[in-house]
């Protein structure tokens, strides 16, 4: 049965050059039928103009480039960070800026508990409470008897209180990389890095994986994106074993679920022509709701856990060089292996000698292989400089950029981790818009929030937490934004045939904004209310 | 859920890529001789086991005839260490192949900080043809270096390939790098496996090492020794840190006064480690060590731990015996 829906809005921006703003949009089967003026679509269809969208902007849904399925089961655990976020349930949890708020929230969810589960919170984040670091005393106050740990937004550290030290067994003649200690030399509670967190993960069942493949996991994912406006999402590393294919194939084909969702195959189990061979198979299962057959690379670590690989002169405070998760020459092989089977990559790369390292790959690779429209990703690729964008035009490389990273760690870059000057030009937009590099941008969630108005924001302001600009030369404009977080990142997933703009044949994907991205001021974008979304041609609201 | 058993010890194996971490498991789990090893493998790739020890496999994880289990860690380590320290029965020993940029002080790290882990050692390979290469290259030189400098033992491969000249100055320069670790060379990993594992204690009916019927064997030396008079136990660790570089490991189970149960001692390279051990009627104290056979003394060793008794004195040994490799 063919169902022909026409929706008015107060404006749609369609990022289709052609027709930049209309004002009608018809769809039928789930695709955008025809789209302008009321005239422009009324001769395909008799249909009545559904007009709940009359005081609403509509945008192409937008396309987050680089996201996690745990951003949705992140929220079993109690939020603490200092940003407002809002949960799969909708609910609007206030950012908390003191440890006695932090506390506090933490005192009635102790209060609602379980007497034998133990209390986990996530996103905290000790520079933004200036006055001191909380330490197991503060999270004794809250329970003696329960365990608690408390995660740190980047992921990297975790707070804990006595009867989670006590649990682990850690005391103060344990001598293990990671375990703070305070003036008395016994455990404060915080621990640093894998090691000295596993023992208190363990014991709690802690498992940020399981967050990610549980159907609860990628069911509160979905909503997490419906309600920051976004319908397809790319999930940038998975496992992907047959039985999680299959899962994700029954919750994505569910009406109500309201995002089409990439997920990319991790390439680092498995040797390269595996990697290749099953990215192919795994291709021919797509729907149009999960789209599968890209993959993911994994190269260095991040800046501020300094563990990404940097050229000289390295991190600003003269902490060593980061890490290889793959040599050098294995990723070479792999890249050449990949390029050669057609298999769309995404190259995690934050340094810039990762950077350099996986240009150096995809060129030797492009050497061996011709490898036409590849549009190999690099991720994340925050450090790179302008000779860097111009290999990368030159060699048919995209970018997807950590913009949100300008606000959320964009102090801490110019302290501590790289200094100032390059600081000021990290996450390039504007040097790769302007070379001609396919740029989009990201949030990287759950380390940021997923919010593509927001990066848009961070992108084009270029501000940092604490309120200045860091690099003003590499702001980008309003609409080079939006493009960036619709077209610009379906380019760079090979789905701008399908998404990221309004245009006749593609899925009837919308935002639906209460304010027109346009018309506000610039700093004001991401203060922009998400209505909902328009999935295929259903209606989701938030 | 963690159990309420006998931390498990984990070797880590590392070594830059082509350094032979491969063949040395492969030479392990053919000489694991009745101990159940886990390895875990920590790069991608394939597991190249040799094929003639598979008994199974089911997905990423291959079942050996002789009890020993292999699998990927599938990029997941976190799930893959929580998957083996919770299975109904553990391994004996497991050892982890970090990948060729893995950094092992890491991975051990992990050990340290989980009670149901024993560290047992860093054991990482060299490559004797190609690491001055690896060395100047400034992409990877701080992993290989790091990798060198978390050595407890250094096992120089390929050294069949250079001169002696070449290794002699290769040791010199390793040891500059970690002045600590006794350099082992090999060639296609055969090595003695009791030396890269120290692993499990000696048992009570003091079973010699499996024979080796491993030409390299003859390179090596054994010692053992029992006594019935307890240690003091300061001064053992004395006797221990003074023991020369040719000795590679020595592990043991002994009383010491003003305890009651007996301590489990382990010694891998330049580390030592005590820790409680499961309590015993037999009250005998028993050390083993194995080491380079050339400069290996097994009266020095004797007379070091004679010296470390509470009550010092001419006392026989029960026995003390270099045993003849076999
Ligand atoms: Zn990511």
């Amino acid at each position: 049965m063919t169902e022909t829906k026409i929706f008015a809005a107060r404006k749609i921006v369609t990022m289709d050059a052609n027709q930049p703003e209309a004002t009608h949009v018809a769809v039928r089967d789930g695709r955008i039928l025809a789209v302008g003026a009321h005239a422009d679509v009324s001769g395909w269809t008799d249909a009545a103009v559904d007009d709940r969208f009359a005081d609403k902007v509509l945008m192409p849904g937008f396309v987050e480039g680089h996201c996690h399925l745990m951003a949705g089961g992140m929220w079993r655990f109690l939020y603490v960070g200092f940003q407002d976020r809002v949960d799969p349930d909708g609910k609007h949890w206030q950012g908390v800026g003191t440890i006695e708020a932090v506390l506090d929230r933490m005192k009635t969810a102790d209060a609602e508990l379980p007497e034998d589960e133990p209390l986990v919170a996530w996103g905290f984040d000790p520079i933004f409470l200036m006055d001191r670091r909380p330490d197991k005393r503060d999270f004794d106050t809250v329970s003696a008897t329960r365990p608690i740990a408390v995660m740190h937004s980047n992921f990297h550290l975790m707070t804990v209180n006595s009867a989670a030290l006590k649990l682990a067994n850690y005391t103060a003649d344990l001598d293990v990389d990671g375990i703070a200690r305070d003036a008395d030399g016994e455990p404060n509670g915080e621990l640093q890095e894998v090691a000295a967190m596993f023992p208190v993960m363990r014991r709690l069942g802690i498992d940020f994986r399981a967050l990610g493949r549980s159907p609860a996991g990628v069911t509160a994912f979905g909503q997490v994106c419906k309600r920051a406006g976004v319908t397809t999402a790319a999930d940038l590393i998975n496992d992907l074993p047959d039985e999680d294919v299959d899962e994700l194939l029954r919750i994505t084909a569910r009406d109500d679920y309201p995002i089409r969702l990439a997920s990319m195959l991790n390439a680092m189990t498995q040797t390269a022509v595996e990697t290749g061979e099953r990215a192919l198979a795994l291709q021919e299962r797509s729907t149009d709701k999960l789209i599968l057959g890209g993959v993911k690379i994994v190269t260095d670590g991040s800046i501020q856990g300094f563990t990404a690989r940097l050229r000289w002169p390295g991190y600003y405070n003269g902490a060593s060089n980061g890490i290889w998760n793959v040599a050098p020459e294995q990723l070479n092989g792999i890249v050449a292996e990949l390029l050669s089977k057609g298999v769309p990559m995404h190259i995690h790369v934050n340094g810039d000698e990762a950077i350099a390292v996986a240009i150096d790959a995809v060129e030797a690779g492009l050497r061996r292989h011709a490898a036409p429209d590849h549009r190999t990703v690099l991720q994340h690729c925050q450090m790179a400089d302008r000779a860097q964008f111009e290999k990368m035009k030159a060699l048919g490389l995209c970018v997807n950029l950590f913009a949100n990273h300008i606000f959320y760690f964009g102090d801490q870059h110019a302290a501590l981790t790289i200094g100032p000057d390059r600081a000021r030009r990290m996450d390039a937009c504007r040097t790769a818009l302007d070379l001609g590099v396919p740029m989009t941008i990201h949030s990287d969630a759950p380390v940021t929030p997923l919010g593509p108005l927001t990066t848009a924001w961070a992108a084009v302001n270029r501000l940092t937490a604490s309120g200045r600009v860091l690099g003003e030369a590499e702001r980008i404009s309003v609409p080079e934004a939006l493009h960036a977080i619709t077209l610009g990142a379906a380019y760079s997933l090979h789905m701008d045939d399908r998404v990221g703009s309004v245009e006749v044949g593609k899925f009837a994907d919308f935002t639906v904004l209460d304010d027109d991205p346009l018309g506000v001021d610039a700093g004001a974008l991401r203060d922009i209310p998400v209505w909902g979304t328009v999935l295929g041609g259903d209606v989701h609201p938030v | 859920m963690p159990q309420a058993t006998a931390p498990l010890p984990l070797t880590v194996i590392s070594g830059y890529l082509g350094a032979g971490k491969t063949t040395l498991v492969n030479h392990l789990l053919r000489h694991a001789a009745g101990r159940r090893l886990m390895v875990l493998v920590n790069d991608f790739g394939d597991l190249p086991i040799d094929a003639d020890l598979i008994e199974r496999e089911d997905g990423d994880m291959l079942t050996l005839a002789n009890g020993c289990v292999c699998c990927s860690m599938g990029g997941d380590f976190y799930n893959a260490l929580v998957d083996v320290l919770d299975m109904p029965e553990r391994p004996d020993h497991l050892v982890i192949e970090a990948s060729g940029v893995a950094r092992p002080a890491r991975i051990a790290n992990i050990a340290r900080a989980e009670p149901d882990l024993a560290l047992d050692g860093v054991v990482t390979l060299v490559d004797a043809e190609n690491v001055a290469a690896q060395l100047a290259d400034d992409l990877v030189a701080d992993s290989v270096t790091d990798q060198i400098a978390a050595a407890d033992l250094l096992l120089v491969s390929k050294a069949d390939l250079v001169s002696p000249h070449d290794l002699a100055a290769l040791k010199d320069r390793l040891n500059a790098i970690n002045p600590a670790p006794p350099v082992m060379t090999c060639i296609s990993g055969a090595v003695p496996v009791d030396a890269v594992l120290g692993g499990i204690a000696p048992s009570q009916d003091a079973k010699p090492s499996p024979p080796h019927d491993h030409e390299h064997e003859e390179a090596y030396a054994r010692w053992s020794h029992e006594t019935s008079a307890p240690f003091d136990s300061d001064k053992l660790q004395q006797a221990l840190t003074a023991f020369p570089d040719t000795v590679l490991r020595v592990k043991g189970i002994v009383f010491v006064t003003g305890r009651h149960g007996p301590l489990a001692i382990h010694r891998v390279g330049r580390r030592i480690t005590i820790a409680d051990a499961p309590s015993s009627t037999d009250r005998t104290s028993r050390l083993v060590a194995i080491g380079h056979r050339s400069g290996f003394d097994p009266a020095l060793l004797t007379r070091l731990v004679d010296g470390a008794l509470a009550t010092p004195g001419p006392q026989r040994p029960d026995s003390t015996q270099d045993k003849p490799p076999s």
